[in-house]
């Protein structure tokens, strides 16, 4: 939600005239750049345990990084006080980025921030109920399953204001909200212990714990126990696997998201560099990083820098057609920058950094897929993922899935890892659905800094990747 | 913010503010609490293909409040280190614990369990005083002594340097922690960095990765001349991997990346996990269930060693201690409130600095890697993740396939799967090679019997 900008202005306590100062006073040294975050966020956690909500908090962080570019370069530091004489200081140590004299940089007309569709208004933002809320949710996993032993609840609720100014003269001002919720719950059959996550995350207000979240957080919680207690690690080797839609969306993240990262393009480092154009996965496949969905968790109104969220196509029918940029890989390849320089905080200087990020919809039909698999695993509930960005070789961990022998779903599996290299995979791909779901979950990239993001895919057919195993 | 500061560089004021902030909470409906005011100055240098890339400075304040009213509890934390921001904050968190339910379980530690060594923070002597002369145009020099980018093509053979990156940073923390039955702790520590972040590329296009670092407490000891060649060098050796099939077979670990089989067992026998109930290593206390020549000490009361700490996050008093010996299980890692949840003795809130007894009879990777004969060398670890319910994990590997004691040729794109407990039933090797600069010294280790699949 963007207020008007006095209200931000009093809320950090400063005039534009000390905004402009302190963008001189980064640029004294001969920086070409300079940029002003302010940023105060406020959250409320919540924790049930053992039926009760006993334990919370609520913390504040508050403060203004300052960041001053000379090319490529980059100055950062940040104040935790909007004092003049602190935001001097810490502008002054930005400044030590360029060792020269002060550049002449055209102050323009202060300029209104460009109008974006607010993707995430503020309805609620009551913490009564909440505790009760959670408490529904814990008595009805009991409830379904019998088995559980254990359940921990998990809810936050956090609202962030932001003013941004910088030598173009250009302020924006945003109020961004997330909630989110998680479960942990124990189950036990005989001597036998499991254990599932489940997590849901918006850009909403409170008004998102509602009756039929606390359904849904059940019934995610409970899903395939059964097959979980019954599950056993595939024999391991190169197979076939199929992505399951939504939270499969993780490996296209992982894998091939940050490799069109810019920075990493602009450091050498992407196997993706310098191939804008060309094909890099088979006809039919479009890969697409998006700003603009509104209330998901990766979206944005204004990215960290104050370049308005969009939708960033970036394989286009398997072409490669653009890198996800910051302002400062946009100048060095001469392009706009995309709106993905994000930051976990005001401590943090922006980097590009993806937002919701999924493929789009092919065209067969899910169940198709599967059934082309003699031998293979399908997967659909992953834990984490981790990739080596220079090389592009990936590992995801998975939750759960099942084996696929003779084109048919049979025994599940659990805990095993999947492994391969992102390109190959891209272009080994078989087969897209005609299913894009976009995962739901709480997702946070934790790419040097630890920023929200949301991901998606349709079922996906892979014609090789090592599954680890017996 | 000030640039030259002092062994501790929580100021007079501060600490008046946090005492006057403990008092506030006390008189406004506080049955008692716990405050720790953590403040840290970070400067970094980070090069990138031998020119500066960035400068970045850092300092941060934080206190931590745990309250205790009307049997209820909560944690909160703020930066705004002015009275009157505090003390609004203050009461609104008196009112935000009505939103929770009581819990009689939750208190300070007994003042007998809290450190009444930690006085100056220097008790440690983890503060080296040549921080207070650092300035910018040292640290700049540093990190460009630290580079190779001028220099690459007299290491490359084979191979070509296409990306560097090092990162030197040096920092000091100070930490107070006060509460309301009059403990009083402090640590303060400073820590040089050095890291590098190298790719090389072989003629067939292929690139390789690698990551080499340092950090110590003391700037004199800190190896920043031989960080970017050690990553060249990790980075070269990596170029060629073959498949080499799978099976169950002997491993060998790297100390370098030891601690992720570490962890999870450490993390299995802590409070939070046992006490939902989440945990493998739950009713094994004082049981034998791992190997015979499995143990694990806590050290973390080793002046001048990276990681020691003389008071937990509670501020009770760290021990020396065996965590697991000779297989047995000795300590779980509780909380006052884990504790009294389980019926049990508290403890500390976790393995401070754990330190991996030698077993086996060889010092070093080399004779680990002659005695076992035959293997995986594992150099990496590429994801993955463990099931803190039964144990069972699978990470991705990376490495080299070993045959008589020599490495013969890199391997990736491999898995290892298992169970912790089987695990550590079948170490074999634990030598004394950890580096100074980790906080867990893990050892080279290796175990038998392990799968491997790729």
């Amino acid at each position: 939600m963007v207020r008007p900008a006095g209200s931000y202005l009093e809320l950090f306590g400063v005039s534009s005239g000390t905004l402009e100062r302190l963008v001189a006073e980064g640029l004294s040294r001969g920086g070409d750049y300079s940029d002003l975050y302010f940023e105060n966020t406020s959250y409320l956690t919540l924790l049930l345990r053992d039926g009760q909500v006993s334990s919370g908090g609520r913390h504040v962080d508050f403060g203004v990084g300052i960041r001053v570019l000379k090319g490529d370069k980059t100055g950062y530091a940040y104040s935790e006080t909007t004092a003049l004489p602190d935001m001097l200081s810490a502008a002054r140590a930005a400044s030590a980025i360029a060792d020269g004299a002060a550049a002449s940089v055209a102050l323009h007309a202060s300029k209104s921030p460009a109008p974006v569709p607010d993707r995430y208004p503020i309805l609620s933002e009551d913490a009564e109920g909440l505790a009760d809320f959670m408490e529904r949710i814990e008595k009805g996993i009991f409830a379904k399953e019998q088995r559980t032993v254990k359940v921990m609840v998990s809810l936050s609720f956090e609202r962030s204001d932001m003013l941004m100014f910088n030598s173009l003269h250009e302020m924006v001002c945003d109020t961004a909200l997330m909630a989110a919720v998680a479960v942990t719950a124990v189950f036990a059959q005989g001597d036998r212990v499991e254990n599932n996550t489940f997590s849901r995350s918006r850009r909403m207000g409170t008004e998102m714990f509602s009756d039929a979240l606390v359904e849904e957080m059940v019934e995610g919680t409970v899903k395939g126990i059964d097959e979980r207690f019954d599950a056993r690690r595939p024999k391991g080797g190169k197979m076939s696997v199929v992505m399951g839609a939504g939270a499969s969306g993780i490996l296209l993240h992982e894998a091939m998201g940050h490799a069109f990262e810019a920075d990493f393009a602009r450091k050498g480092q992407s196997i993706f560099t310098g191939r804008t154009g060309e094909r890099i996965c088979p006809a039919g496949i479009t890969i697409v990083d998006d700003g603009t969905i509104p209330t998901e968790r990766g979206s944005l109104n204004y990215d960290d820098e104050g370049i308005p969220g969009q939708r960033t196509v970036m394989v286009e029918d398997g072409i490669l057609r653009s890198f996800l940029h910051d302002r400062v890989s946009a100048r060095h390849f001469g392009v706009a920058p995309t709106g993905n320089g994000r930051r976990e905080s005001f401590r943090y200087m922006p980097l590009p950094r993806m937002r919701s990020t999924y493929m789009e919809s092919g065209d067969a039909d899910p169940g198709s897929l599967i059934a082309e698999v003699r031998k293979g695993v399908y997967v659909d509930n992953f834990s984490n993922g981790q990739v080596k960005i220079g090389e592009g070789d990936f590992t995801f961990y998975v939750k759960s899935g099942f084996l696929i022998e003779d084109g048919r779903l049979t025994a599940p599996v659990k805990d095993i890892n999947i492994i391969g290299n992102g390109p190959a995979a891209l272009a080994d791909i078989r087969g897209v659905g005609n299913d894009l779901l976009i995962d739901g979950s709480a997702w946070t990239c934790g790419k040097e800094q630890s920023v929200p993001v949301s991901c998606g895919i349709p079922t996906v057919l892979i014609g090789s990747l090592t599954v680890g195993g017996e | 913010m000030t640039d030259k500061l002092a062994p501790g560089i929580i100021t007079p004021e501060e600490i008046l503010l946090t005492e006057q902030a403990l008092s506030f909470a006390l008189s406004h409906g506080a049955d008692s609490a716990r405050l720790t005011l953590n403040k840290s100055l970070l400067d970094l240098v980070a090069m990138r293909d031998g020119e500066l890339d960035r400068v970045s400075h850092s300092l941060d304040r934080s206190l931590q409040l745990s309250l205790f009213a009307d049997g209820r509890f909560g944690t909160f934390s703020i930066n705004r280190l002015e009275s009157k921001a505090l003390e609004e904050f203050i009461l609104d968190a008196l009112g935000t614990l009505k939103l929770l339910a009581p819990d009689p379980l939750r208190s300070l530690p007994s003042p007998e369990r809290t450190a009444k060594d930690a006085v100056t923070g220097l008790e440690l002597d983890l503060y080296d005083p040549a921080y207070a002369e650092m300035d910018p145009s040292k640290r700049k020099a540093l990190a460009e002594k630290s580079t190779v980018w001028a220099r690459k093509a007299s290491l490359e053979d084979g191979f070509t340097v296409i990306s560097e990156e090092e990162e030197y940073s040096d920092s000091v923390f100070d930490t107070l922690l006060i509460d309301s039955v009059g403990t009083r702790c402090r640590h303060t520590e400073t820590s040089f960095e050095i890291a590098c972040d190298l790719t090389v590329q072989d003629p067939s296009g292929a690139r390789y990765n690698a990551v080499w670092w340092d950090a110590r407490p003391f700037l004199r000891d800190l190896d920043i001349d031989g960080v970017a060649e050690k990553a060249v060098r990790k980075a070269a050796e990596a170029i060629g991997p073959l498949p080499c099939g799978g099976g169950r077979m002997s491993v060998v670990v790297d100390t370098e990346c030891a601690s992720k089989l570490v962890t999870p067992l450490l993390n299995a026998l802590g409070g939070f996990a046992l006490q939902q109930k989440n945990s493998f290593m739950d009713s094994t206390l004082g049981l034998k269930v791992l190997g015979d020549n499995v143990t694990i000490l806590d050290r973390p009361r080793s002046a001048g060693e990276t990681g020691s700490r003389l008071f937990d996050s509670e501020g009770v008093a760290t021990e020396e201690v065996p965590v697991i010996d000779g297989g047995v299980v000795k300590r779980y890692f509780l909380t006052t409130w884990t504790a009294a949840k389980l019926s049990m003795e508290p403890t500390c809130d976790d393995c401070i600095r754990p330190c991996i007894a030698p077993t086996g009879g060889c010092r070093d990777l080399e004779e680990i890697l002659a005695d076992v004969g035959e293997g995986i060398l594992i150099t990496g670890f590429n994801g993955g993740n463990s099931n803190t319910s039964t144990g069972e994990y699978s990470f991705g590997i990376e490495g080299f396939l070993f045959k008589n004691g020599r490495r013969v040729h890199p391997v990736r794109e491999m898995v290892m799967t298992g169970d912790f407990r089987t695990l550590w039933n079948n170490l074999t090797h634990a030598c004394s090679d950890a580096r100074e600069c980790q906080a867990k010294q893990i050892p080279t280790l290796a175990f038998k019997n392990v799968e491997i699949s790729g």
